[in-house]
């Protein structure tokens, strides 16, 4: 069989088109690819062994139809171990699927299996995982990004055609601009939660991890569209992307924002980003430097939030119905008490300290309101913004993959966000491609460009996404 | 902004953790440290501004409350799950302890 390594989403449909391969002889080179390598990446937590009823037969002529994917291992797949990469998860298998994978499945999806994350997606290396760190394909002595890390290197390193992730500060982008992909994080509102464990509710949302921009589109617009089991999703139109993408950026309007480029910023990175945005230019867009002043307080108000959160949505874990169970003590307190205790990691405590306290009598409007406020205002610039442009551009990341290791604080890690939040905390939805490699230590490290649309406008940032992958 | 130990030990004892000694120390400082840069906010002027409520908008969404499937599908998934249980319960600790 040819390298399946390096197989897409249209190039796999077109071999099973012309039966090349079949979707029984495709999956089963996937599941012994993962076999072998999945140990240098630790992309995978669980794999779906032959036992795998949806195998059979794909009969949907969707471009998804035998296509085999990996699943971030927060959503929920029916009768399948489903971590969020916590011991307190370790042996829970879910009871439904969630929209997103019916409506895969729908369309004749395969999936290959789970992919490792950040605890409950609080990270953006995955090292914060109960199993273990994901590693860069590009350099396994670097992290692969969080907290969709194991999506991303399943998909960079060919383990897996597309996979799905979620982003709540940037657990998409990130993790695809360290490993050199695609990844699209929708809207808030434009793809179903339903059986996505909840880290923020206000602003979690799943989408596409891909080698093309063609691929997310394809992915969204099979995942996309209002569901009744979450009130948040919204009731719009869900167009054709992936046939839509050929518009080109002719006339496009780019805002620059020129906080993105202060300090902080890699200079090496800088470098590759400002070409990536004198390519679009050169490609017919109009580019102009504008100022976000509220960038400044993004991180602050996101680790207000979130945490606030975390600590209500996490409050379900008290080892009574399902999940990790400490049963020594005398009373139900201390069954609540010591199951958390042992069934949390660190940073999963930690948020939820931050937000027990941010949330407590006479704190929660010196911090919860204020943030909300804040929030506002951060919603209010790019408001602005969108008024005069059709995109925002800027960097996915400061920097290329750290070390693993290299950040050795909770803070240190948190401001390694600073170009993803703000997306989140104002509803958008953003594009990371890829945008050249950055030489460090002799290995070539891929470095990520954000495209920020309007709400609801994921058309544009395909569209600019994919005229400046194919130029 | 710095808590002292008595107020992170009221904390894990809201959000249901019990920490051990060093757990503590190290959440003091941490939190401290995270608090402290959270402190930023107070630098924005925030008069007169909303709070956001849903960021897309959305008001009131209704649904009609029925049955997606039956309740009879899961429930082999979820009995399966209980920690502790027999026979279709789920059995937990007595809640009132007597005296303390």
């Amino acid at each position: 069989m040819m390298d399946i390594r390096k197989l897409t989403i249209k190039t796999t449909h077109d071999c099973l088109k012309r039966r090349e391969f079949t979707e029984k002889e495709l999956r089963k080179e996937f599941l012994s690819l993962i076999e072998k390598e999945n140990k240098n990446y630790n992309a995978y937590l669980s794999v779906f062994g032959e036992e795998n009823p949806e195998v059979v037969e794909v009969k949907s002529n969707h471009f998804l139809a035998g296509v085999p994917s990996a699943i971030k291992d927060n959503i929920l797949v029916e009768g399948k171990k489903t971590t969020a990469g916590s011991k307190i998860l370790g042996d829970y298998v879910a009871s439904y699927d969630a929209t997103v994978i019916k409506r895969l499945r729908k369309h004749g999806a395969i999936f290959l299996g789970k992919t490792n994350l950040d605890e409950f997606a609080m990270g953006s290396t995955s090292e914060n995982s109960a199993f273990g760190v994901s590693k860069n394909p590009y350099d396994t002595t670097r992290v692969a990004g969080g907290s969709s890390g194991g999506s991303a290197a399943a998909v960079a390193s060919g383990l897996a055609v597309y996979a799905l992730g979620s982003d709540t500060g940037g657990s998409i982008r990130t993790p695809a601009a360290y490993c050199g992909v695609v990844g699209l994080k929708p809207t808030y509102g434009r793809v179903s939660r339903y059986g996505l464990i909840a880290m923020a509710s206000s602003f979690d949302q799943i989408g596409p991890i891909t080698k093309t921009v063609e691929d997310a589109a394809i992915v969204l617009e099979a995942i996309a569209g209002k569901d009744n089991l979450d009130s948040t999703s919204v009731a719009k139109d869900v167009l054709n992307y992936s046939t839509s993408l050929e518009r080109g950026v002719k006339g496009l309007k780019i805002a620059v924002p020129k906080q993105f480029f202060s300090e902080g910023l890699d200079q090496t990175v800088a470098e590759k980003v400002n070409k990536a945005i004198g390519k679009l230019e050169s490609l017919g867009a109009k580019t102009e430097l504008v100022s976000l002043p509220m960038t400044e307080y993004a991180i602050a108000a996101y680790y207000v939030i979130v945490p606030s959160e975390v600590s209500a949505n996490l409050a379900r874990f008290d080892g009574i119905k399902y999940g990790y169970s400490n049963r020594s003590g005398k009373d139900l307190l201390s069954v609540y008490q010591n199951s958390r205790a042992e069934g949390f990691g660190p940073e999963v405590k930690r948020r939820i300290m931050i937000g027990t306290y941010t949330l407590s009598a006479g704190y929660y409007e010196a911090y919860y309101l204020k943030a909300q406020k804040v929030r506002a205002l951060i919603k209010k610039e790019f408001d602005k913004i969108f008024e005069d442009f059709d995109i925002v551009v800027t960097p996915t990341t400061p920097t290329v993959a750290n070390k693993i290791g290299e950040l050795d604080t909770p803070l240190a890690a948190y401001l390694a966000d600073v170009f993803t939040v703000q997306v989140n905390l104002a509803g958008l939805p953003a594009i990371s491609v890829p945008c050249g490699f950055v030489e460090k230590e002799g290995k070539n490290l891929p470095i990520g460009l954000q495209i920020i649309g309007r709400h609801f406008d994921e058309k544009s940032i395909l569209q600019a996404a994919f005229a400046f992958e194919n130029s | 902004m710095s808590l002292t130990q008595k107020e992170i030990e009221h904390i894990a004892d809201l959000a249901r953790i019990n920490l051990n000694d060093s757990e503590k120390e190290k959440m003091t400082r941490e939190l401290g440290l995270i608090l402290d840069y959270i402190g930023k906010l107070n630098e924005v002027n925030t008069r007169g501004i909303e709070p956001i409520a849903q960021i897309t908008g959305l008001e009131n969404v209704f649904r009609s409350d029925e049955l997606e499937r039956p309740l009879s599908s899961v429930e082999k998934f979820l009995l399966s799950q209980f920690p502790d249980g027999a026979n279709s319960y789920l059995r937990v600790k007595k809640i009132l302890t007597g005296k303390k």
